[in-house]
């Protein structure tokens, strides 16, 4: 168990070093596009995400693979909750979007990140006791209450921080890799009702465009001096996101007429590439999870 | 001061140091991984029943005027423009609004449901905030739980006679707190503590991300209230048409 722990506060440790690292990096690159003009700036993490999909040389793997080899990894994860299991996919799932997906490790790094700053302050919650005696093998002395944990407690925690990330990278190895829209065709094959499809579907586009609105409203509202201070920018903030509300629903409108005037009648049908489904592929992933849905008991 | 405590208490200033450094005040999504698998089955069922109801009467609604689909489509990509827009704060650490609250205020909690486990997957896929299978506690506390108080707080100040902005301020922010609060209860059902069990756990959760979500609180509240007016100001008839402003008033 001594090992369990080591291994965990290495991990750890790696983890707020890169975080640390990645942060000066994000404020180096905010302060640039500051420089630069608002129109380069209406990227965030999330664009970058659907852009790497679409990028992502691992693409034209056929995306109901994907989209089940991803599930099946995450509930292998938190069934399993084995340390080794949980590197074991961290590892794979870095090689696969890295070296097969062609996508930078440092981009990589930095939308594994977006989700550390919860994982870190949910775990320490769990770690730590509050009481007025000490009762655990490490206590800290805080005046009225002394802030304690067991030994137990901290293994159980760094644990659970190596389940999350595997399970996290193993979302992010599909998500970087498939199209939005890809997904939402495999929710179709699935079962999922029409209704709720559709609205998936209109709903991604719909994203774009009112981005694209904000951002444009963003602009203009930055040249007029609306984020001078704090008071102006959350006025400008409320009056973008009202008017908003209102170009959508005038959008929405037209987009209906448009939608009828090429006959729409309930259903949205999209042209999709048909991707074969590589069967050495699909063997070896499928040898992959008999092989880690076995490995707890190889180990013990 | 021996040489655990010296230990325990060099922990704590790197994790002081940590939460200094990452300010990010996200509506709280519980990670992929991070609940037993019990507990991603138990919300999912709990959540069905709502999601059901929200589906058939999304459903009526379409069948009755196929118009609508796209005004609800929009109103789902809104509510999501809405939550990842940055909110413009003093030391540019990134917070959002969940936008749930006004969407439950402008478009009713029904179909705030099934608009809110939409958003949520297109949040764990596109922003890589929440994942599968925390969707179903997710969609509980931000999507079913969080919009139905906000809601219920609105209609009930329109009874009360409270005036209208700060029914809305009351909602949005009541709303948002109450999604926190869910939140913590369903950490700490899934981690309870030693040696106080799940209530000592709920109180623990809801102490350290209390910096974080109670400000958020208040601001979603006044900036809902500050869309509000500007909506008021520019597009009655739309309102009118969301059913928002009753014709003949004002």
């Amino acid at each position: 168990m001594v090992k369990n722990v080591i291994l965990s506060v290495i991990f750890l440790v790696a983890l707020i070093l890169i975080l640390l690292k990645e942060r000066k990096y994000c404020l180096r690159k905010c302060r640039a596009n500051n420089h630069q003009h608002g129109a380069s700036h209406k990227h965030g993490e999330w664009i970058s995400i659907d852009f790497y999909s679409y990028a992502s040389q691992i693409r034209g793997w056929n995306p109901v693979f994907k989209v089940s080899f991803a599930v099946a990894l995450v509930i292998l994860c938190i069934v399993l909750d084995n340390p080794y299991v949980s590197l074991i996919v961290i590892i794979a799932m870095a090689y696969l979007t890295i070296v097969r997906g062609g996508l930078a490790a440092r981009e990589y790094l930095s939308v594994l990140m977006i989700p550390a700053a919860f994982i870190i302050i949910s775990i320490f919650t769990i770690v730590i006791d509050i009481s007025k005696e000490p009762a655990g093998h490490f206590n800290l002395h805080m005046g009225f209450f002394y802030i304690f944990t067991f030994k137990a407690k901290l293994e159980q925690g760094l644990l659970l921080m190596l389940k999350v990330f595997a399970a996290v990278s193993a979302l992010q190895m599909m998500t970087l890799s498939t199209p939005s829209s890809e997904i939402i065709y495999v929710l179709r094959r699935s079962h999922i009702p029409k209704l709720i499809v559709e609205l998936m579907n209109m709903i991604y586009r719909f994203i774009f465009i009112l981005l694209d609105v904000s951002a444009k409203m963003k602009n203009s509202a930055l040249s007029r001096h609306g984020y001078c201070d704090l008071k102006t920018s959350w006025h400008t903030f409320g009056r973008i996101a009202g008017n908003m509300l209102v170009i959508s629903l005038k959008k929405a409108n037209a987009y209906y007429d448009a939608m009828e005037a090429r006959c729409y009648d309930g259903e949205l049908v999209f042209f999709e590439e048909y991707k074969k489904i590589d069967k050495k592929l699909v063997i070896s992933s499928v040898g992959f999870l008999i092989f880690l849905s076995i490995f707890p008991w190889i180990t013990i | 001061m021996s040489k655990n405590q010296k230990r325990v208490l060099k922990l704590a200033i790197v994790f002081a140091v940590m939460f200094g450094i990452t300010p990010a005040a996200n509506a709280m999504h519980i990670m992929e991984g991070y609940l037993p698998p019990k507990y991603c089955i138990i919300w999912g069922a709990i959540c069905l029943p709502f999601l059901v109801a929200g589906y058939f009467s999304l459903k009526k609604t379409i069948s009755e005027n196929r118009k609508s689909i796209t005004i609800i489509a929009m109103a789902g990509a809104f509510i999501f423009v809405i939550s990842s827009l940055k909110i413009p704060s003093v030391t540019g650490s990134c917070s959002h609004m969940t936008g749930t609250g006004l969407g439950a205020i402008l478009f009713g909690a029904g179909a705030v449901s099934i608009l809110g486990i939409i958003v949520l997957i297109f949040q764990a896929i596109l922003l890589a905030h929440g994942g599968l299978t925390s969707l179903g506690a997710n969609t509980f506390s931000m999507a079913i739980a969080g919009p139905l108080v906000s809601f219920g707080i609105y209609k009930l100040c329109q009874k009360l006679k409270v005036h209208r902005h700060v029914g809305i301020f009351l909602a949005a922010a009541i709303g948002d707190l109450f999604t926190y609060c869910v939140t913590s209860i369903q950490l700490a059902l899934a981690y309870p503590s030693e040696t106080g069990g799940i209530a000592a756990s709920a109180v623990k959760f809801l102490a350290v991300f209390a910096p974080t979500q109670v400000p958020l609180a208040i601001i979603e509240g006044i900036l809902s209230v500050v869309i509000i007016i500007g909506l008021e100001t520019y597009a009655k008839s739309e309102l009118t048409g969301l059913g928002f402003i009753k014709a003949g008033e004002k």
